[in-house]
């Protein structure tokens, strides 16, 4: 468990931990041991002289006394280091999963790692500010209780120290038993939380289709999964509960009943008698709560499992010893890349010298967005290699690369902030001159001005208060102002209206201008005035050319050059 | 939450009794204990039989402890698993009736933890709560009684830690405090949207996040989170650990032994009286103790009940009492005002009449209002004043079955479900023949893409396969198709459209003409030709409106937009 913990957290954390720790267990066994002062206490209280507890009572106060500073002191540090870990644990899971591979982000992942990363991590830090001390207490005070036992009187504490090893194998089978079931719970929560959040965001489909919740069956078996493993966990819970308990109690049923046997044939003094039995009740009101609190110790532990996996999950290797890009050019040598047993780009070579615009064209699902991916590295290619400027982009540095590529992408993700915030995101140190002068030049002055709250109108998650010509204008001002060598775009002016369509144009024209460019593109026009058309079909180069060469070919791209002229026509 | 509880009712009084009898049974080895101490400290040889039946009623009400808590928690359990699934049923449900625009306003992150996290924080109140408090009341009652009956002076002294711990409790909850609690809630809602976006946005992050800066809202959110609650944890825990130290069975056997001491010297107790409050002296804190361990999370559930109650209290779109029918489906909009918020006005008093069998295609600048237009019939939301109505009834007479069974659409923002391709198709006809998906897919031309998926028809998007713009979009005019109603409100999205998708566009609004109304918002010139109607909408309003030859004959407004088009199509 601890172990675990460390591992997690990784090794800075290690020390504070582990004093912590050891500061819980001592306030246990301090308070197993004050314990044992019960023992002449009573015996002069129930004996003929009950003025001797006196100097045995003061004893017992100094002790309680170490034992309060103990206690106080490691309550605070496990609530100080608790808070050190959560906030250590959050930032290293945020730096994590900016550095994993984009495929690793399946639909099913915004559920999971949004869990994860809100109360996962809180409840997983709760173990050492909540749990840890209960725990430790509850297990080592009635084991320092049981030694105590031991040296008064070895029948009875022979008879208690029966019942610690089935305990500890009760403890053990249990956790087993739940682990398993809590796995599974666990996957149902998250696919639960996919379902609610795709039930949320697909409201209009859902109710076009009719779909209120008692007709969307996925989301109700969903729900219902959920119930059935957490009915299936509280059951395997059961028996080691119940198991427990009865162990427990019967152990101090055995005390109880042979401490009356060796008083009544005077095998032992009353007062010892009775004061080993106050001591058993001790001893067992702990051992039940074990139950409880090892349960709640498991659950954090799951939770702990599921971030070390993600933590463990393997961000894009970098370079060892980067090298810096000589250029701004373009090149795919045989590149191939595959997603699961779909081969999504398959052995694409072509060069885009510096300065010069590349246009991919082709059918939906053909592969074209992920060339733009593979440049900006998103993903790792299976073979070959993708340069830029005359250097492999694993050689480059993540910081180098991606300062250099500006991304336009085909559906615009804008962050929940103002839409100051969302274009200073190309470059934060911008000025506001140089905020200003790319937003006219992306036409999005005009879009502002027409904002309630102008440069601070908050824009939404996802950008959802503005139109999807105005969120790209955003995102064309946020590449203007990276002001970076090579641009990749991807089908940046689909399904625009008009007004919107030419704004974007210009901007689009404004960005380009000098640069590398690599535009995935459907809208014929744009692509007539690129250097070199690429044409994909099922990831393979079927056609490559100039738009007036491939129209003269007369093959697939002449092909869809005649659909798009038909289609406006 | 009393009434989602009522059906529950006999469950929780199962819980609630047996929990009490465990817990009195729980005193009988203690009361054991103190037999057998009275018996053998008693002058006079020890009565044996006596001392053996008091072994055996301490062991049989252990026995019967272990028989009532077992089946209080279990029951307790399921109990409260049922009582989830219902819950998150009526969320769903609920939400499943707010109006659309009710979601605009608000963070998917936070409603979804509502339905999963917040209702799973609800588990104390049902399965230990009513259970655990009134054992925390009923055996120190008994207890107490009990020890007084004995001696009402050690009791007094025996109640002094409970009295320490108690008057601690207020300190906890002090306005600031629970000011404090309230920001650490908030805190961790921002944290929850943040990783949504983070997670969404990702390849932004990727794009523009070299030195880890797009994902500085994330940052933001945790340090915020962090600083309020250290701010929270610091004003708390010493308070909890010192309530701790005076809950801690050290040192109520001290004061006790203090006190049983004081009296047994001065001769006002017999020796044998200190043990039952040795033993239920302890028991008088337990409690407590179990009281303020729970504290977080019964102040957790609180708290997660009232953002449950905040969502169950949303008022739905009003459903008929009885509902109308249409006569035919022609779509009349009558004075139609609509705002998102209630001082600025997306729509300013539209008229409009589809008629069947025609074509209307809407135009208009980015913010004119259009989408918030069509997203009028299949009723998102409903004007401010002024009606819209379909073969003469108002949608609000509609019920919602009859309403979607009349109107079906397809809008810019394709969402599919992660579900395979036929459920995702047949979304609005469940019971549709396989070769009925089959012939709208064709329409669509997405059949062949289909075929070439992992597992054809049957594969999950989303799971087993990722679709592009253009194949999502031509799966959703492939619902729309198999959908088949009498009106059809379409975006012309031919966003992240190819050639193919375009060419879907066009076929399925052929396949459909005949006798549907079919309204759309025009995004290419070439559409708004061949549309019987042309709406032009500008700042809300219907600025023109006729056939589009007309239009451009008058040269007004709409001829300028044209023009605009006409330049803009060199892109």
């Amino acid at each position: 468990m601890i172990r675990m913990l460390l591992r997690v957290l990784g090794n800075e954390y290690a020390k504070p931990v582990r004093r912590t720790v050891a500061l819980m267990t001592t306030t246990a066994v301090a308070e197993g041991l004050s314990y044992a002062f019960l023992v002449p206490i009573l015996g002069a209280l129930f004996g003929s002289d009950p003025a001797d507890a006196v100097p045995w009572l003061v004893a017992f106060g100094a002790v309680f006394a170490v034992y309060g500073i103990l206690r106080y002191r490691s309550d605070l540090s496990g609530f100080r280091v608790g808070i050190t870990l959560l906030s250590g644990m959050y930032h290293r899971l945020g730096d994590h999963l900016a550095r994993l591979p984009m495929g690793w982000y399946s639909a099913a992942r915004v559920g999971e790692v949004s869990v994860l990363a809100s109360s996962g991590v809180m409840r997983a830090m709760s173990v050492l500010a909540h749990l840890l001390s209960p725990f430790i207490s509850a297990s080592v005070t009635p084991l320092t209780i049981i030694a105590v036992l031991l040296v008064f009187n070895w029948q009875l504490g022979l008879a208690a120290v029966v019942a610690v090893p089935i305990v500890a194998a009760i403890q053990r089978w249990t956790g087993r038993a739940i682990a398993a079931t809590d796995t599974e719970r666990a996957e149902r929560d998250h696919d639960a939380t996919n379902r609610v959040i795709e039930y949320l965001q697909a409201q209009p489909v859902l109710r076009a289709g009719g779909r209120t919740a008692e007709r969307f069956q996925l989301l109700d078996d969903s729900l219902r999964d959920v119930q059935r493993a957490s009915r299936r966990t509280v059951l395997s819970a059961l028996p080691g509960v119940v198991g427990l308990t009865i162990t427990v109690q019967a152990m101090f049923t055995v005390v109880l009943a042979l401490g009356g046997y060796l008083a009544l044939n005077g095998g032992i003094g009353v007062a010892e008698v009775l004061t080993i039995l106050v001591l058993a009740a001790r001893c067992a009101d702990p051992l039940l709560s074990l139950a409880d609190i090892g349960g709640k110790l498991r659950g954090a532990q799951a939770e702990l499992a599921r971030l070390d996996e993600v933590l463990h999950t393997r961000p894009l290797p970098e370079a060892p010893d980067p090298v810096l890009p000589g250029g701004h050019g373009v090149e795919f040598e045989a590149v191939t890349f595959r997603h699961g047993d779909r081969t999504v780009t398959d052995d694409v070579s072509l060069t885009v010298p510096n300065g010069q615009r590349l246009a991919v064209v082709g059918p939906s699902g053909s592969g074209k967005s992920t060339l733009l991916e593979l440049i900006a590295r998103f993903y790792d290619v299976d073979e070959g290699s993708v340069r830029v400027g005359g250097a492999d982009v694993r050689s480059i540095g993540t910081e180098v690369l991606m300062e250099r590529i500006a991304v336009v992408f085909q559906d615009v993700y804008l962050f929940d902030g103002t839409v100051e915030e969302n274009v200073r995101l190309g470059r934060p140190d911008a000025t506001d001159a140089e905020v200003r002068a790319a937003a006219a030049a992306a036409r999005l002055d005009e879009v502002i001005s027409r904002l309630p709250d102008g440069w601070a109108t908050n824009v939404g998650e996802g950008g959802a208060l503005l139109s999807g010509g105005e969120r790209q204008r955003v995102s064309i001002a946020r590449a203007l102002l990276k002001n970076a060598p090579i641009v990749l775009l991807d089908e940046v002016t689909s399904a625009l209206d008009p007004v919107n369509e030419a704004a974007v144009h210009d901007g689009i024209e404004r960005l380009m201008a000098g640069r590398t460019v690599v535009m995935v593109a459907h809208r014929l026009h744009t692509v007539q005035r690129a250097d070199q058309v690429v044409f994909l079909d099922g990831g393979r180069i079927v056609e490559q050319g100039t738009h007036d060469e491939l129209v003269r070919q007369g093959g697939r791209y002449a092909e869809f050059w005649e659909l798009s002229l038909t289609a406006h026509s | 939450m009393t009434g989602l509880l009522r059906p529950y009712l006999g469950g929780f009084a199962a819980v609630v009794v047996l929990q009490v009898i465990g817990a009195i049974s729980g005193l009988a080895p203690m009361l054991a204990v103190v037999e057998l101490g009275r018996t053998l400290l008693s002058p006079g040889p020890a009565d044996h039989d006596h001392v053996w039946t008091v072994v055996i009623l301490g062991a049989a009400g252990l026995f019967v402890r272990l028989v009532a808590t077992a089946a209080s928690s279990g029951i307790g359990h399921l109990l409260d698993n049922r009582v989830q699934l219902s819950l998150r049923r009526q969320l769903a449900a609920r939400l499943g009736r707010a109006p659309i625009g009710w979601f605009s306003r608000r963070r998917t992150g936070e409603l979804a933890k509502v339905v999963g996290e917040d209702v799973s924080a609800v588990h104390p109140f049902i399965a230990h709560t009513p259970g655990e408090l009134v054992a925390a009341f009923v055996v120190p009652l008994v207890s107490m009684v009990y020890l007084f009956t004995i001696d009402w002076r050690l009791t007094l002294i025996t109640l002094i830690p409970v009295v320490l711990a108690v008057a601690l409790v207020p300190l906890m909850m002090t306005p600031a405090r629970l000011r404090e609690q309230e920001d650490f809630d908030a805190g961790m809602a921002r944290i929850a949207n943040s990783v949504v976006e983070f997670v969404q946005g990702i390849a932004v992050v990727k794009a523009f996040g070299g030195a880890g800066r797009a994902h500085g809202r994330f940052r933001t959110a945790v340090d915020e989170f962090v600083t309020t609650f250290l701010r929270w944890v610091r004003g708390l825990s010493g308070i909890a650990a010192g309530m701790q130290l005076a809950l801690s069975p050290p040192f109520v056997l001290l004061v006790v032994l203090i006190g049983g001491t004081a009296l047994v010297t001065s001769g006002g107790m017999a020796p044998a009286d200190l043990l039952p409050f040795l033993l239920l002296g302890l028991g008088l804190t337990a409690p407590v103790a179990a009281l303020g361990h729970g504290f977080d999370e019964m102040q957790t559930a609180r708290r997660a009940v009232g953002r449950i109650k905040d969502v169950l209290a949303v008022d739905p779109l009003p459903q008929p009492t009885c509902p109308g029918t249409a006569q035919g489906h022609r779509v009349e909009l009558r004075d139609v005002r609509f705002g998102y918020e209630t001082d600025r006005e997306v729509l300013r008093g539209i008229d409009l009449v589809l008629e069947p069998g025609t074509v209307t295609a809407v135009v208009g600048p980015s913010g004119s209002g259009k989408s918030t237009l069509v997203q009028l019939l299949p009723r998102f939301f409903d004007p401010t004043s002024g009606s819209v109505a379909i073969g003469g009834a108002d949608l609000r007479e509609l019920g919602s079955r009859q309403l979607y069974e009349l109107v079906s659409f397809v809008f810019q923002d394709v969402r599919l479900l992660r579900a395979s391709v036929t459920d995702n198709i047949a979304l609005a006809v469940p019971d549709a023949s396989p070769d009925d998906v089959v012939r709208a897919a064709r329409l669509a031309d997405i059949h062949d893409r289909i075929l070439e998926l992992p597992r054809g028809y049957d594969t999950v998007i989303g799971e087993d396969v990722k679709l592009s713009g253009g194949e999502a979009q031509r799966i959703a005019i492939a619902r729309a198709l198999l959908a088949d109603t009498p009106v059809l409100v379409l975006d012309e999205a031919t966003a992240f459209a190819d050639p193919h998708t375009e060419r879907a566009v066009r076929r399925a609004l052929a396949t459909l003409k005949g006798d549907r109304t079919i309204l759309l918002i025009a995004h290419r010139m070439e559409t708004v030709a061949d549309a019987d109607t042309v709406v032009m909408l500008e700042d809300g309003v219907v600025a023109e409106h006729g056939a589009p030859g007309d239009l451009v004959a008058r040269n007004g407004k709409f001829a300028e937009f044209w023009r605009s088009q006409r330049g803009g199509n060199g892109t």
